[in-house]
């Protein structure tokens, strides 16, 4: 057995050389990591209304939901408008570089638009957008 | 001399070649956490300039195109009621007279989110991507 071993043999042809394998993986690894952006979704779905112009939102990661009654929904929970900038401060600091994207129902008010804007500004949150149907 | 001692103890070979399995098994795992965690969520939408509201006071007047909304979502520009099929093109008119101008909405707090976006939609149209919102209690 040790003769064999010493002569080079079967044991080490036998067994798979994973070193190829564990890169890839790795790599993989580190793309995922680095790619994962963890967004707060809000936790409705509403409404958004039609605009063909709008372009994808790549680095959204605070999303807020405005329904059709005026309700604004922030991390799946129902937040009352003098909370929102809390909540925002608080998601934001998590996730310095991302932007924020509405949700407006195209019912809602646009009072409960700029409330959530105003709360955005104050939070620090560089990019705001306003949700919309592409097509 | 060190080799004939090591070959004594039995097999230092295969101590030297770590078991990777697990380390493998953990790899995996994590990769398939980050696969599935891993949310691509596409989300359209238009950008707003930052609400800046005391300091649109202090950019030139002259320099926007001022488009109210009003409650029953009535588009208005320079005292004139709009058609919001015509808004393209009136907004494409001023915006030829002042190609610098930025598009500045007033938005009155009960008009609705469609019209708003009805409107940021027909100025990107119109080819004004500088769009911020202010808001009108009127």
């Amino acid at each position: 057995m040790r003769k064999k071993n010493q002569m080079g043999g079967e044991e080490e042809e036998a067994a798979i050389d994973l070193t190829p394998m564990l890169d890839v993986v790795f790599i993989m690894l580190i793309f995922f990591i680095v790619t994962a952006t963890f967004i707060k979704e809000a936790g409705i779905d509403v409404n958004r209304p039609f605009a063909p112009t709008s372009d994808e939102q790549a680095d959204a990661a605070i999303l807020v939901a405005i329904s059709a009654n005026d309700e604004i929904w922030i991390d799946r929970s129902l937040t009352d408008p003098p909370n929102v900038r809390n909540v925002i401060e608080k998601l934001h600091q998590e996730n310095p570089k991302g932007s924020l994207v509405i949700q407006a129902d195209e019912n809602s008010t646009n009072e409960m638009l700029v409330i959530v804007m105003e709360a955005a500004k104050v939070a620090g949150v560089a990019n705001v957008a306003i949700a919309a149907l592409k097509d | 001399m060190s080799r004939k001692h090591d070959f004594s103890l039995g097999g230092p070979e295969e101590e030297s070649s770590i078991d990777l399995t697990p380390m493998l098994d953990v790899v995996f795992i994590m990769l398939i956490f980050f696969i599935v965690t891993a949310s691509f969520v596409k989300e359209a939408g238009i950008d707003v300039n930052r609400p800046d509201a005391p300091v649109t006071e202090s950019k030139p007047e002259d320099a926007n195109i001022l488009i109210a909304i009003r409650q029953n979502d009535e588009i208005w520009i320079d005292r004139r009621l709009i058609d919001p099929q015509a808004l393209r093109a009136n907004i494409e008119r001023l915006h030829a007279e002042n190609p610098k101008g930025s598009v500045v909405i007033q938005a009155n707090s009960k008009s609705t989110n469609k019209m708003l976006v009805k409107v940021m939609d027909s100025a990107r149209q119109a080819g004004v991507y500088n769009i911020s919102i202010a808001e009108n209690r009127l």
